[in-house]
């Protein structure tokens, strides 16, 4: 059975650490931005300190000179640690703002402007809703086509936490025609320049983000062609964020996968699954994960790309976040027809698989466990004979004392199914005698008394069906039956007969 | 109901009534409390007593009631009408659920219980949807500061979240615990502080440190619960609150804390192994996150085992706190806290060997609860013992430093040994703990069946037996150091692959000799260690010790075994019986010059036991040997069986008179034995018993089933004849067991078992009138419930039939039923399923049938059948050469399940009283695939010309090539 990436629609533990980031606030603070922005002369002069009032009061004034100062002041506030998003939305400045981004003769204005908002929408979505609300989309957009370098660059970061928010806001973005103006972005001279690539990447990525609803389709096709020129660049933080742009993709139904697989993308996301640095690996392993979640014919152009040689020393990876990651991914590939599990014994996946069972991290071992409960149901006598062989039966009992439910389940029930394929071999005994020598018997007879019905109820199936002792079997019961004629010794019933066919 | 004062008191008089001895009050009274349950007010007037009552006898009283109640009622179940379900109206829920909690908590301990119950079971259902305000009612309660208060809610708490361990995840469950952290972490991570605080500053009030420590306890408990899942993020954010405190709580000790009692667990002692519990949960699921902690607590459990005394009291908290360590040092990144050979040493030294030593409380168990000892000891029925905990950890251990490991050991093992050297009679449990050890290191994989399979290949086992272990067993007094004597003993047993044979010899008589010791578990080790030897296999499938090496021992061996259950204790010792049982079966016919002794004492035995059967085993084994006797004996002289039936026959009678159920299986299975050693007609004994073996009260029992058919299988094989003549008016009675039996989807192939033998062996002429009967039986069922099981038994019986009357009587006899009806039975059943036949001697009987029908039946050849020939040949030749169609519907898979009323006597098979397969075709065919071209040929012959072009219109090419593969290895053509 191919699973999903877990939708979790209640979690609860703390956000996953290793996610891309959402929304961006720029906080970047160096004398480079400041020249941008104040021009000459006044790069060593005293802030300018004003208060609430005082702003509200200069960004309603039509003097240039006192706008920009207010609107310094407020992206100041909204550029420090803890910043007053709501004091700031209170004001009820952000109208005007929006209204600042359109000043084209004032380009220093217009940059203001959009940091700051760009830093109002990098906070909740209350706060990403406040700017949207003001018109601000349609105003960014046009701002990607400025020919000042540093506003059309701000527009794409506001643009990016904008999207970034969710599903609504990331179709409001792209039905404001986002798409061309980006990609332009990138052809802009002086060719691919690598601050603008990095942001003009993370934006899309976040364009591709979300589920429920997908991204529009026709807006996937044009970004898609891009992501794949993207994805080959030299710069470590444009293929990170192309990866993640492309593992947001492919998590869905399998259409969409097939879009991506048809862009023959599989081989690049394999060859960065085995870099060495994580920004990179870790999305591209996301990536080909959900893509073997897909058909057979899908999980095979993984597997055609090369996945399984790089699958084993993922599964040894010192993060066990990338370990739990690759298992998944094997336990998928294990859930396809036997021709794919058997591709996995050929590249020498199941000492690694083993050697995780044994010693992995805990998230790591539930993921091999259903990588082997896979493995079992799907494969042929001879292939679960090859996997019993690899010495998987000693970690798979041990995970019987593990203290996650589920995963005991899986492992009740695929000693299940070892039994009848030991059945089939005339190999029952020796598996009885295997998992008793294991300690595996004591620990399904300990599970007999667990709380769990359904553990109870699998561990009792096992020990009645395979361990019952040599007296006690439990032969043929008897229903009682209310009609038997017994007494008039045969009695039966004339009727015509219709023999149905096959049972 | 009126909440009235009256009702109060009537309600108090009944629930004083329940509590009389005399049933005729009680139960009317109870009755009467049933049958006022749905009306209206009935839970509060429980809940006003509860509350008011001035006995505290009915306060109690009416507290049970009322959880009683709410257990019964308060789930909802079914679909009907609501009302007719539902004895609780909402009003009374409401009210409930306003007042339980502040009742609970203002009542006293043993009214609290069962209102804490209530609440749980209430909970279970209505929290958190329905009942929306109780964690806030609970959560404001923490901070009364009255820690009786507080620790009915903790209570509460607990019996509502445990359940958080054991479910599998959903999105309800999570979204639960969402809730429930939202509401509670905090608090609780709050009133954890506080109570802490509060333990130091009542570090010298002995009765505060117990409320306190009580506190704790749940806190830990409810702490597990809510981490059970997953690791929320609460707890990730306060891991170092919980954990700082729960590893001081480790290393805490308070001298007003320690308790006298040896053997109950004090509060100390729980505390700090729900702790154990909770560090180790941490270790295993959240590694990642527990990381920094885990050294620390590594430690802090180790230096408890090593202060931690011997006393039983102690034992749940060393087993925990062992496993704790022992699943630490497995895990490679962990490796490293354990390396140090100093750690080795003092972990050996201080934590295993200490947990290995025989305690008193062993000592007790072992002279005065033997059966209990045993079992423990024996079948590894020892969850949460200390020695059980330290050979785990002596195994984990192993994992990475074997050799360290087993050095310091060796060392400990043989200072052990010089000890017990200077003066056996007072250091006698240093040897029994060096045995124990060299047990718990040298063994890597242990079945039952085959003892240990895996040694450590660095102790030399065989070298330690001959100078450590068998000096004991050879020491002339049996009853000297009993306990070394079973160590001894069970070294034989579970090191029994690893002993060279030539050892093995020299035991068995030392093992003999012990059947006498005194001590049950000496001589119940030694019967359990003859008879593990006596199933060891040698080379080519023989057992590995032959009767001939047992020879010059089968006298002593035999009255010592039948000696030892005469020692007090021993009388129905299934270890021995089983001993008896596996000699027999050995020895075979060296113990007949024994027999008439041995059946005389097995007999009374069976006499005394059948009084009272009590152990289940014990009288399998006993009806095993009792099998075996007969079958050895007859099998050299046939004539002995009338010595059988007259020594056994007259305590069956008595049995089946006394209807002692747990033996009537046993006892007809014994008969089929004696009955089928019979050459000649039915003895008139048996005939008498026939009529009483067909009534239908004996049939109703399940077990009864199996051994009655084969029963009645052993009549007709015997005595088909006597029954046609002498008992033919039984003959419709033994056709109605068959119409009972094929009804049933379970025993529908034991009827056909009956039926077989009566077609097989009856003569015809008594079965005739009753034949078109039975194939209308057949078709009923048919049509009515269809399954692959009956499929199977009907498509042997028509081709036994076929086989014994000839294949034109089969087909007038389907014929006669309804028009074409033969043609039907060929086509939508013969030919679609005969592939699925199982079983060799059935096969045969299939292919045998089938070719009797291919050329023995005329209408084959030219009627309207003639189109089914060439696919019948065709199914056959499957049947010959495809691979057996083992497929069984989807549906079908449950139906033993479904239609089984409940696991009520099983039927208990005598392996030695086993059934010979019987094959009624046998001689007359060989080869069936010869004898199908034979019959071919001679078809042809008959008919020149047919069989080629009926072969040649539609035989498939494959089944084709076969067929000719057949005609020549009869060196027959067909013309």
């Amino acid at each position: 059975m191919r699973r999903q990436r877990m939708e979790v629609s209640i979690e609860l533990r703390k956000a996953r650490k290793d996610e891309q980031i959402l929304k961006r606030r720029n906080i970047a603070n160096s004398l480079l931005d400041e020249t941008l922005s104040l021009g000459e002369g006044k790069r060593n002069e005293g802030i300018i300190q004003l208060s609430l009032d005082e702003i509200v009061e200069a960004v309603n004034r039509s003097n240039p000179e006192l706008q920009l100062q207010a609107t310094q002041a407020i992206r100041r506030m909204l550029s420090t640690q803890n910043p007053p998003f709501n004091q700031i939305i209170n004001l009820g400045i952000i109208p005007r703002l929006v209204e600042f981004l359109t000043y084209a003769d004032n380009t220093s204005l217009q940059f203001e402007a959009a940091w700051a908002l760009t830093n109002i929408a990098s906070g909740t979505s209350v706060h990403t809703k406040a700017v949207v609300d003001e018109g601000a989309v349609p105003a960014f957009v046009s701002l990607l086509s400025s020919p000042h370098m540093h506003v059309s660059e701000q527009a794409v970061w506001a643009l990016g936490n904008i999207a970034g928010d969710g599903p609504l806001f990331r179709d409001a973005v792209i039905n404001c025609n986002v798409i061309p103006p980006l990609l332009a972005l990138i052809l802009k001279p002086p060719l691919f320049q690598v601050p603008i690539l990095r942001n003009v990447t993370w934006t899309l990525s976040n364009l591709c983000r979300n589920k429920n609803p997908y991204p529009p389709l026709d807006a996937v096709k044009k970004i898609l062609p891009v992501l794949v020129c993207l994805i080959e660049h030299e710069d470590r933080d444009v293929i990170s964020d192309s990866c993640w742009a492309i593992s947001y993709l492919t998590d869905g139904s399998n259409d969409r996968i097939q879009i991506v697989v048809d862009t023959g993308i599989l081989p690049r996301l394999v060859e960065l699954m085995g870099r060495p640095e994580a920004v990179v690996m870790t999305p591209a392993l996301r990536a080909i994960g959900n893509v073997v979640t897909g058909t057979d014919e899908q999980t095979q152009a993984a597997i055609d790309a090369g996945v399984l040689g790089v699958l084993p020393h993922l599964l040894q990876h010192a993060k066990p976040s990338i370990q739990k990651e690759a298992a998944w991914l094997l336990s998928n590939i294990a859930a396809g027809p036997c021709q794919q599990i058997q591709q996995l014994i050929t590249c020498g996946l199941l000492p690694p698989l083993v050697e995780l069972l044994n010693k992995g991290d805990f998230k790591a071992q539930k993921e091999a466990v259903w990588a082997v409960a896979n493995f079992v149901t799907g494969g042929t006598v001879e292939q679960v004979v090859e996997l019993v062989q690899s010495g998987v039966l000693n970690p798979l009992l041990n995970l019987l004392l593990s203290k996650d439910n589920k995963t005991i389940l899986i492992i009740l029930d695929t000693i299940s199914n070892l039994f009848l394929a030991a059945k089939q071999l005339g190999e029952v005994d020796r598996l009885c005698l295997l998992v008793e020598e294991l300690g595996g018997l004591q620990k399904i007879e300990d599970l007999q008394t667990h709380d769990n019905i359904m553990i109870y109820r699998a561990a009792l199936d096992i020990m009645e069906k395979y361990f019952s002792g040599e007296v006690q079997k439990l032969l043929d019961m008897v229903p009682s039956i209310a009609s038997w004629h017994y007494k008039d010794g045969l009695v039966v019933n004339a009727s015509t007969w219709e023999l149905k066919g096959a049972v | 109901m009126e909440l009235s004062d009256d009702n109060l008191q009537i309600l108090t008089e009944y629930l004083k009534k329940t509590l009389d001895p005399d049933p005729a009050i009680r139960r009317p009274a109870e009755k009467f409390l049933e049958s006022v349950e749905g009306s209206q007010n009935y839970p509060l007037l429980l809940l006003t007593l509860l509350e008011k009552s001035q006995e505290n006898v009915i306060k109690v009283c009416a507290s049970v009631t009322f959880k009683n109640y709410i257990k019964r009622n308060w789930r909802i179940v079914g679909i009907l009408v609501e009302d007719e379900l539902n004895k609780i109206c909402e009003s009374d829920r409401i009210a409930i659920k306003a007042n339980i909690v502040p009742l609970m908590l203002s009542s006293p301990e043993q009214i609290q219980k069962q209102l804490s119950d209530a609440i749980s079971i209430i909970g279970r259902e209505d929290f958190p949807q329905k009942w929306p305000d109780l964690l806030t009612e609970m959560v404001n309660r923490f901070q009364s500061g009255d820690f009786h208060v507080i620790n009915g809610i903790l209570r509460t708490a607990h019996s509502l979240f445990k359940r958080y361990r054991h479910e599998f995840k959903s999105n309800e469950l999570w979204a639960e615990i969402k809730l429930v952290l939202d509401a509670f972490a905090l608090p609780l991570t709050n009133l954890f502080k506080a109570t802490i605080e509060l333990c130091s500053t009542h570090a010298n009030d002995a009765s505060a440190l117990k409320v306190l420590f009580s506190s704790l306890i749940l806190i830990a408990k409810l702490f597990y619960s809510l981490n059970f899942q997953d690791l929320p993020e609460f707890f990730e954010d306060n891991m170092e609150t919980w954990m700082t405190n729960f590893h001081s709580l480790l290393t805490l000790d308070n001298k007003l804390l320690q308790t006298d009692d040896e053997e109950e667990a004090g509060l100390l002692e729980l505390l700090k192994s729900q702790i154990c519990d909770n560090a180790a949960l941490y270790a295993q699921k959240y590694d990642e996150e527990f990381q920094p902690y885990l050294p620390r607590f590594v430690t802090a459990i180790w230096n408890l085992l090593v202060t931690t005394g011997q006393e039983v009291k102690y034992d749940l908290l060393v087993s925990n706190a062992i496993q704790f360590l022992a699943s630490v040092c497995e895990r490679p990144h962990y490796k490293h806290l354990f390396e140090d050979q100093n750690t080795l040493t003092s972990i050996c030294e201080k934590v295993i060997v200490p947990n290995m030593e025989f305690r008193a409380a062993d000592e007790e168990a072992f002279e005065d609860n033997s059966e209990e000892y045993i079992r423990r000891d024996l079948e590894g029925s020892d969850i949460d013992t200390r020695r059980r905990a330290a050979c785990d950890l002596v195994r984990g251990l192993c994992k990475f430093f074997e050799g360290p490991v087993t050095g310091i050991f060796s060392g400990y093992v043989n200072s052990m040994l010089q000890e017990y050297a200077k003066n056996p009679s007072v250091n006698w449990k240093h040897k029994d703990a060096a045995i124990y050890l060299v047990t718990s290191l040298a063994s890597k994989a242990q079945t039952q069946k085959h003892g240990i399979t895996q040694a450590n290949e660095l102790v030399n086992l065989t070298e330690f037996f001959v100078t450590h272990i068998q000096p004991d067993l050879k020491s002339a007094n049996v009853n000297e150091f009993p306990v070394l004597k079973a160590d001894g003993i069970k070294y034989i047993m579970i090191f029994r692959n690893q002993v060279p044979k030539e050892q093995l010899l020299v035991s068995i008589p030392l093992l003999i000799n012990h059947l006498q010791a005194e001590s049950i578990v000496v001589h119940t080790y030694a019967a359990h260690a003859l008879e593990r030897l006596f199933t060891m296999r040698g080379t080519n499938n023989t057992t590995l010790i032959t009767a001939a090496e047992m020879a010059p021992f089968v006298e002593v061996l035999l009255t010592n075994l039948f000696k030892a259950l005469t020692l007090p204790g021993s009388s129905e010792n299934e270890y021995i019986m089983k001993a008896i049982m596996r000699s027999f079966s050995l020895l075979q016919e060296s113990i007949i010059p024994y027999i008439p002794s041995v059946i005389t004492q097995l007999t009374q035995k069976l006499l005394a036991v059948s009084k009272n059967p009590s152990k289940p085993h014990f009288n399998h084994y006993m009806f095993e040997s009792i099998c075996l006797s007969i079958r050895i004996t007859c099998k050299a002289n046939p004539d002995a069986v009338g010595s059988f039936e007259e020594a056994l026959f007259m305590v069956f009678t008595e049995i089946l008179q006394n209807d002692v159920q747990e033996f009537i299986p046993y006892v007809f299975q014994v008969m089929s034995l004696l009955l089928e050693m019979h050459k000649n007609e039915i003895p008139s004994s048996y005939m008498a018993l026939f009529p009483h073996l067909l009534q239908p009260v004996l049939w109703e029992r399940t077990g009864n089933i199996p051994p009655l058919v084969r029963l009645l299988q052993a009549y007709l094989e015997r005595g088909a004849n006597t029954i046609a003549s002498a008992a033919a008016d039984k003959i419709p009675g033994l056709l109605g067991v068959f119409q009972k039996l094929i009804a049933s989807k379970a025993n529908d192939h034991q009827g056909f078992y009956l039926l077989n033998s009566i077609i097989e062996h009856m003569p015809p002429g008594s079965v005739d009138q009753y034949r078109k009967q039975i194939f209308i039986l057949l078709f009923q069922r048919l049509q009515n419930s269809k399954t692959t099981k009956f499929i199977k038994s009907f498509l042997v019986f028509i081709n036994l039939y076929c086989i014994k009357y000839g294949a034109l009587a089969l087909q007038e006899i389907f014929d006669s039923i309804q028009p074409k009806m033969f043609g039907m039975v060929l086509e939508k059943i013969i030919i679609p399923e005969i592939q699925k036949v199982s079983g060799q001697v059935e096969k045969k009987i299939c292919a045998v049938g089938i070719t009797k029908i291919l050329t023995e039946c005329p209408p084959m050849m030219d009627t309207e059948y003639t189109k089914l020939w060439t696919p019948l040949l065709q199914a056959l030749i499957g049947l010959f050469e495809l691979p057996e169609d083992d497929t069984i519907p989807d549906e079908e898979h449950f139906i033993d399940i479904e239609d089984t009323p409940g696991y009520q006597t099983a039927f208990s098979q005598l392996a030695f009283a086993g059934k010979k397969e019987h094959d009624p075709v046998g001689q007359m065919v060989n080869n069936p695939r010869i004898h199908l071209a034979q019959s071919l040929h001679k078809l042809s012959t008959a008919c020149p010309g047919r069989v080629p072009s009926m072969l040649s219109t539609s035989l498939n090419a494959e089944a084709l090539q076969y067929l000719q593969g057949y005609l020549q290895a009869a060196s027959v053509t067909l013309l």
